[in-house]
C-alpha cells in the first residue's frame, strides 16, 4: 500500500495530537500489541459514530472532520508501530522487526518536527482532545488527563471555543491552552523516558533523547503544580516572550546602527545598486581603517606621546636651528615641513629606547609588530570578507522566469507609511524596473556572434596598445627625469620639472574615457563593462604606482649615502671630540658634549622624507578629488541648471549635460588610496588617522554630491551586493604594497639617528633581540630551528599540498552545488507542473481517483511505481516528496525519499489491517475520498 | 477602548462574524474599536476618504485598489461586517485549517488570498489582467520615470512569461500558477498595518 505509507511521516507529524493519545492507551507495554489488534474493529465502529455526531454539530466542527477522518486509521497504525518498536520481540515476524529498525530512523525524523511542532499543535491537541472526551471515551486513565479534559471542557462551556486562532496569542500571556499542550508535552517527555530503555536505539541517541526530556520535564513541571510552582511558570513564559520581544527591539536596534544605512539605501534606491556598490565599498574601507588607526594610535602613537620624552629633549624631536624661522609658516607646515615633521606624526620622531615608561613598554618592538601586523589584519579581513561574499554567492544576477511578474505583483511594500520612504520606494521599484530591462535586452540580444568576437578582439588590441604605449611613455618621461635631476635645478624650465606629474595627470585624464569609448566596441553587458574598466584603469594606474616608487628609491638611495658620510663625519666629530676632551682634562669619564638638541647635526632620515612623500601624496589626491567633485559636478549642474533658462540649447538634455557617478574611478581611487596608506602607515603613523578622516568626509560628501548633482546613469545596472570584485583589486593592490615596505624593513639599514630603530643593524634585529634578552632561552632555540631551511621547505612543501587538496575539495562541492541546484530547478518545475494539473481536474474526477489508491494497495510488492491515476492522488495531495523516484524538492526531501523507498516492511505490516477492511466492505468509498480530500488540502485552499 | 467598543457591538453579531470570518473575540472587538475610529461620520460605515486617511494607504500606489476591495460592486459604503469580511482575507492560514474539507472555503484560503491580489490588478473585473491594465498598475507604481516605451516592454515581458494559454493576457488560473505567494504575503502586511496601525 504505496501511498498509505509513503504519506506516514506527513501525518504523523500532523497528528501529534492523536499519536499522543494512542500511545498514552498502551500504558503496559507488553499486552500492547494484543490490545492493538483487539481495538481494531472498535475503532471501525468508531469512526462511524464519529460520523454521525460529526454531522449533528455539523455547524460547530465542521473542519475537525477531515482530520479526524484520517486521523483514526492512523491512530491503530501508530500503536502497531510503537509497539512492534518497543516490545521488539517475541512474536513478531522476522521481517516486521527488520521493518522496525529501519523506521526508527524515520521515528526520530519525526520526534524532532513533533517537538517543533508541538506549540503549533496546542490547539490541535485541544480539539482532538475534546472530541474523544464526548465520545465518553472511557481509555484515559491518568489523572493528568483527564484534569486536563475536564478543564478543556469548562473552557470550551465557557468562552465558546476561543482556541480557534492561534493569532490571538496577545492578551494574556499564559493560557489555558498552552497549559494544557505543556501538560500533554510534560506527560509525553516522561513517557519517553520510561521506555526509553526498550527503545531500539543506538546508545548515543538514547542518552541525548534522555537528556532532552529530562530537561524539559525539570523546565516545565513548574506548569503543572499549582501555586508556586505555576506562578514561577508564569513568570519564566512571561520572560521569555519579554525576551523576544527584547531581541526583536536589539536586531532593530542593531541595524539602526548600521552606519550610513539610510544614506546608502536612499542612494541605491535613486542611482542603482552599482552606485550603491560604491558607497558600501567605501563603508568597508572606513571600518577596516578605523581598526588600523585603533591599533596604530593605541600601540604606537599614544605610549610615544604619553610616556616617551616629550618635544625637545633630543635632536630627533626637534625642529633644527635653521630650519625654526620658517617652522610655523604656513607653507612649510602645509607641506609638511617645520613642526609638522618633527611630530609624532612620522617616523622619526620615535625615539629607539628600548623601554618606556612605568609600564617598561617596548616601543621599538611594538612599532615593527604593528607596521607588520596592519598588513597581517587587513590581508586577514579581505580574504575573509571575500570568502564570506562568494558564500552569499552570486554575482547578483538571480535567475528566475517570472523576474518581471514578480516585480510587477510584489515589489510594494505595503508596511510603508511614510511619505519618504514612499518616495524611495517608488524610486527603488523604478531603477529595479531599469535594471530588469538592461539585463532582459542583453539576453535577448541576438547578434553577428563573429562581428562581436572580433570588435571585441580589436578593443582590446586597442586597449592593450594605448596601455602599452603610455607605459613607454611614463618609462620615457621617468629616465628623463632622472636625467634632469642630476643636471642642475636653475637650467631646467618649469616643463622640465614637473614632467612625470604632468604626464600622469594627462594620462590619467585622457585614459578612462579612452578606453570607456573603446569599450562601446565591445558591447558587453555594462556589469561586465564596469569590469573591464576597472580592470583596464588599474593596469594604467599601476604605472603611477610605479613611477611613484621608482622616484622615490632613488631619493632613498640618495639620501642612504648622504647618512652614510654624515654618519662617518659625526662619528669623527665625536672621537675628535672625545680624544680632545680626555687629553684636556686628562680624564676617561668624558660627559657627552653639550650641544642644545636643535644644534646637533644630524642626518637625512630617510623613512622620515618616505612617510612626508606618502602624506603630501594622499593630502593632493584629496584636494584633487574634492576639487574635481566640486566643479566637474556640483558647479556644472549649477551651470547647467540655471544657465538653461537663457542659452541657445537646452543645456540639461544636450551638450554638457549633469554628471553622471563614476564609479570605476572612485572605486580604483579609494583601492589605490588604500594602498598608499598601507605603504605609507610605517614611515608615518599618523596617515592612518587622516585617512579616516578623509574617508568620512568623504562619505557625506559623495552622498550628498551624488545625490544633489549626479544623475542615474543611462543604462543602470544591478551590481552584486557582495563587492567581491573590488575586493580582488583591492588585495592585489594590499600585496603591491605589502612588497616595498617588506623589502625596506628586510634591507635597508635604519638611520642612524632617527625613529625607533636607530642603531640596529636592521629594523628587523629589535625582534632577535627581543627573542635573546626578554624571552627565555628555549623560545630562542626554537626560533633558530623553526629558521633552519631543513625545516622551512617541508613547511613550505605542505602548505602547498594543503592548497592544492583544498582547492580540489572546493571545486568538487562547487560540482555539488551546481548539480543540486539543478536537481532544484527540476523539482519546481515538476511541482508547477504538478499544480497545472491539479487544478484542471474537477471535484468528481477527484473523488473518483481518491478511489484509486484502495485498489492499488492490493497489489503490494511493487511500491517503486505506483499506478499513474494514483501518482495525480498524490499530487494533489503533498507535494513531491512522497514520490520516489523523483528529484524531490531539495536535500532533505531526497533524504525522505531514499529512506522511505527501499524500506520492506510497508505492504507486509499494513497489508492485514484495517487498511483492507474499508475497501472490502461495503463503506469502501467513504474512507478513500475523505481521506484523499483531507490531505489534499493545503495546495488547493 | 476595547471594551468600551465591544460593549457597542452585540453578542450574536460577534458571533456572525467569528463563525463567517474566523476572527477570535478578542480580535473582532479590536477591529470593532479600529473600525470606529476609523468611521469620522460617526455613522456606522466607512466610506473611502475614511480608508485614505489610512497613510499605509494613502501613499500606496495600489491603496486606492485595496480600498476598492472594502467596497460591495456600485456602494460607497461598507459596514462593519464588510469590512471584516475583507479583512478576513487577511487572517493567516492557520495550521488546524490547513487539512479542512475544503467544501466551503473560509475566506482567508490560499486561493481566496491570491484571488483578492489578483482582483488588486483586474480592473474591470473581467477576471483578465490585460496589457492595459497592467500599464495602468505600472504606472501607478513609476511614475513618470519610464518611459512608455519601456512600461510597455515591462507590461508585455510580464505578460509573456505568464501566460500559458496565449491570450495575452493573464488569468486567474496563470495568476496562480505564476505563485505570487509573496505578494499575498504582503497583503497579510495590510492586515496587520489596518489592524494594529
Amino acid at each position: 500500500m504505496p501511498p498509505k505509507r509513503k504519506n506516514d511521516a506527513i501525518v504523523k507529524v500532523e497528528d501529534v495530537g492523536m499519536e499522543v493519545d494512542a500511545v498514552l492507551d498502551s500504558g503496559s507495554e507488553d499486552e500492547a500489541r494484543r490490545r492493538a489488534k483487539n481495538r481494531r474493529p472498535q475503532r471501525k465502529a468508531k469512526r462511524v459514530s464519529d460520523d454521525e455526531e460529526d454531522e449533528e454539530d455539523e455547524d460547530e466542527a465542521p473542519r475537525k472532520r477531515g482530520r479526524k477522518k484520517k486521523a483514526k486509521p492512523r491512530d491503530s497504525d501508530e500503536d502497531d508501530e510503537e509497539d512492534s518498536r518497543s516490545v521488539k520481540s517475541k512474536g513478531s515476524k522476522a521481517s516486521r522487526r527488520k521493518a522496525a529498525k529501519e523506521e526508527s530512523d524515520e521515528e526520530s525524523e519525526d520526534d524532532r518536527q513533533k517537538r517543533k511542532k508541538r506549540g503549533r499543535a496546542a490547539s490541535k491537541q485541544e480539539k482532538e482532545e475534546h472530541n474523544k472526551e464526548k465520545k465518553g471515551n472511557v481509555k484515559g486513565k491518568e489523572g493528568m488527563k483527564d484534569k486536563g479534559g475536564e478543564k478543556d471542557k469548562k473552557k470550551k462551556n465557557g468562552k465558546m471555543s476561543s482556541s480557534s486562532s492561534s493569532s490571538d496569542s496577545d492578551g494574556e500571556s499564559l493560557s489555558e491552552g498552552e497549559i494544557e499542550a505543556l501538560k500533554e508535552q510534560v506527560e509525553e517527555k516522561k513517557r519517553t523516558i520510561a521506555t526509553l530503555r526498550n527503545q531500539p536505539w543506538r546508545m548515543k541517541r538514547r542518552l541525548v533523547v534522555l537528556k532532552e526530556a529530562q530537561e524539559f520535564v525539570e523546565k516545565f513541571e513548574g506548569a503543572l503544580g499549582k501555586g508556586k510552582g505555576r506562578k514561577l511558570y508564569a513568570f519564566k513564559v512571561m520572560m521569555t516572550k519579554k525576551l523576544i520581544k527584547f531581541k526583536r527591539d536589539f536586531d532593530n536596534f542593531k541595524t539602526a546602527c548600521i552606519p550610513w544605512e539610510r544614506k546608502i539605501k536612499e542612494v541605491e534606491s535613486h542611482f542603482g545598486s552599482s552606485v550603491a556598490s560604491y558607497f558600501i565599498f567605501l563603508r568597508w574601507m572606513y571600518g577596516l581603517n578605523l581598526v588600523l588607526f585603533g591599533f596604530m594610535f593605541g600601540l604606537v602613537m599614544l605610549p610615544e606621546i604619553l610616556m616617551g620624552l616629550p618635544y625637545g629633549s633630543i635632536p630627533r624631536k626637534t625642529v633644527p636651528r635653521e630650519e625654526q624661522d620658517t617652522a610655523m609658516d604656513y607653507a612649510v607646515l602645509f607641506d609638511f615641513g617645520g613642526y609638522c615633521k618633527y611630530s609624532f606624526l612620522f617616523y622619526g620622531y620615535y625615539n629607539h629606547e628600548r623601554k618606556v615608561g612605568v609600564l617598561q613598554f617596548r616601543l621599538p618592538l611594538s612599532y615593527l609588530l604593528v607596521g607588520v601586523g596592519i598588513f597581517g589584519y587587513s590581508l586577514m579581513v579581505v580574504i575573509r570578507t571575500m570568502a564570506r561574499n562568494a558564500n552569499e554567492g552570486g554575482d547578483g544576477a538571480e535567475e528566475g522566469e517570472f523576474t518581471f511578474s514578480w516585480k510587477m505583483f510584489t515589489s510594494w511594500d505595503y508596511l510603508i507609511g511614510n511619505p519618504e520612504t514612499a518616495d524611495n520606494k517608488y524610486a527603488s521599484i523604478t531603477t529595479s524596473f531599469k535594471e530588469s530591462i538592461v539585463d532582459e535586452q542583453e539576453n535577448q540580444k541576438d547578434e553577428n556572434i563573429h562581428l562581436r568576437r572580433f570588435l571585441r578582439v580589436l578593443a582590446n588590441f586597442l586597449i592593450t596598445s594605448c596601455l602599452g604605449g603610455s607605459g613607454y611613455l611614463i618609462y620615457f618621461v621617468v629616465k628623463r627625469s632622472q636625467e634632469f635631476a642630476a643636471m642642475n635645478k636653475e637650467n631646467l624650465s618649469w616643463f622640465e620639472k614637473n614632467e612625470v606629474e604632468f604626464v600622469m595627470s594627462l594620462l590619467g585624464l585622457v585614459c578612462p574615457p579612452l578606453f570607456e569609448t573603446i569599450a562601446e566596441l565591445e558591447d558587453y553587458h555594462p556589469r561586465i563593462a564596469l569590469k573591464w574598466q576597472l580592470g583596464r584603469i588599474f593596469a594604467l594606474f599601476l604605472g603611477n604606482l610605479y613611477t611613484f616608487l621608482f622616484a622615490l628609491f632613488d631619493e632613498v638611495t640618495a639620501k642612504l649615502e648622504s647618512e652614510k658620510s654624515i654618519k662617518n663625519s659625526t662619528e669623527w666629530a665625536l672621537n675628535q671630540y672625545y680624544s680632545n676632551y680626555s687629553s684636556f682634562f686628562n680624564t676617561t669619564d668624558v660627559p657627552p658634549p653639550a650641544v642644545h638638541p636643535a644644534d646637533v647635526i644630524r642626518g637625512p632620515c630617510w623613512e622620515t622624507a618616505v612617510g612626508i612623500e606618502f602624506v603630501k601624496l594622499i593630502v593632493s589626491d584629496i584636494q584633487v578629488t574634492y576639487l574635481t567633485i566640486m566643479i566637474g559636478d556640483f558647479v556644472r549642474a549649477v551651470t547647467v541648471r540655471f544657465l538653461n533658462y537663457c542659452w541657445c540649447w537646452d543645456l540639461e538634455a544636450g551638450f554638457p549635460s549633469y554628471g553622471e557617478f563614476d564609479i570605476s574611478g572612485n572605486v580604483l581611487g579609494l583601492i589605490f588610496n588604500q594602498g598608499m596608506i598601507w605603504m605609507g602607515a610605517f614611515y608615518a603613523p599618523g596617515l592612518v588617522g587622516l585617512n579616516v578622516l578623509r574617508l568620512l568626509s568623504s562619505m557625506y560628501y559623495q552622498c550628498w554630491a551624488v545625490m544633489c548633482c549626479n544623475v542615474p546613469h543611462e543604462r543602470v545596472f544591478k551590481a552584486s551586493r557582495s563587492n567581491n570584485f573590488y575586493m580582488g583589486l583591492l588585495l592585489l593592490v594590499l600585496f603591491l604594497s605589502l612588497l616595498p615596505v617588506v623589502y625596506t624593513i628586510m634591507t635597508l639599514s635604519p638611520s642612524f639617528d632617527c625613529g625607533p630603530f636607530s642603531g640596529q643593524e636592521k629594523m628587523y634585529d629589535v625582534i632577535m633581540e627581543t627573542i635573546e634578552q626578554d624571552l627565555p632561552s628555549f623560545i630562542g632555540n626554537i626560533f633558530v630551528y623553526a629558521t633552519n631551511p631543513g625545516l622551512i621547505l617541508p613547511a613550505v612543501l605542505l602548505m602547498v599540498l594543503a592548497i592544492y587538496y583544498l582547492n580540489a575539495v572546493s571545486k568538487g562541492y562547487q560540482q555539488a552545488n551546481i548539480d543540486l541546484k539543478k536537481k532544484m530547478q527540476m523539482a519546481r518545475d515538476e511541482e508547477k507542473n504538478r499544480r497545472n494539473n491539479k487544478d484542471s481536474t474537477n471535484q468528481v474526477m477527484k473523488d473518483l481517483e481518491d478511489l484509486l489508491p484502495n485498489k492499488s494497495l492490493i497489489p503490494p510488492p511493487t511500491e517503486e511505481e505506483p499506478p499513474p491515476p494514483d501518482v495525480v492522488v498524490e499530487k494533489g495531495s503533498k507535494s513531491p516528496k512522497t514520490k520516489p523516484g523523483t528529484a524531490g524538492k531539495g536535500v532533505n526531501l531526497q533524504k525522505d525519499v531514499s529512506l522511505a523507498a527501499p524500506n520492506p516492511r510497508a505492504p507486509v505490516t499494513r497489508a492485514p489491517g484495517p487498511r483492507r477492511g474499508p475497501p472490502g466492505r461495503a463503506g469502501g468509498p467513504q474512507p478513500g475520498p475523505g481521506r484523499g480530500r483531507g490531505r489534499g488540502g493545503p495546495p488547493r485552499q | 477602548m476595547g471594551s468600551r467598543a465591544s460593549t457597542l457591538l452585540r453578542e450574536e453579531e460577534i458571533e456572525e462574524i467569528k463563525k463567517e470570518t474566523g476572527f477570535s473575540h478578542s480580535q473582532i472587538t479590536r477591529l470593532y474599536s479600529r473600525f470606529t475610529s476609523l468611521d469620522k461620520g460617526e455613522n456606522g460605515t466607512l466610506s473611502r476618504e475614511d480608508f485614505q486617511r489610512i497613510p499605509e494607504l494613502a501613499i500606496n500606489p495600489l491603496g486606492d485598489r485595496i480600498i476598492n476591495a472594502f467596497f460591495p460592486e456600485g456602494e460607497d459604503q461598507v459596514n462593519f461586517r464588510g469590512f471584516m469580511r475583507t479583512l478576513a482575507h487577511f487572517r493567516p492560514i492557520e495550521d488546524n485549517e490547513k487539512n479542512k474539507n475544503s467544501a466551503s472555503e473560509p475566506l482567508n484560503s490560499r486561493t481566496n488570498k491570491l484571488l483578492f491580489a489578483f482582483r488588486l490588478y483586474d480592473l474591470d473585473r473581467d477576471d483578465k489582467i490585460s496589457r492595459d491594465e497592467l500599464l495602468q498598475v505600472l504606472r501607478m507604481m513609476v511614475g513618470v520615470n519610464i518611459s512608455d516605451e519601456q512600461l510597455g516592454s515591462i507590461a508585455d515581458r510580464t505578460i509573456q512569461e505568464a501566460d500559458t494559454n496565449g491570450d495575452n493576457s493573464i488569468s486567474f488560473n496563470e495568476f496562480i500558477k505564476a505563485s505570487f505567494w509573496a505578494s499575498v504575503t504582503s497583503c497579510v502586511l495590510i492586515y496587520a498595518a489596518v489592524l494594529f496601525a
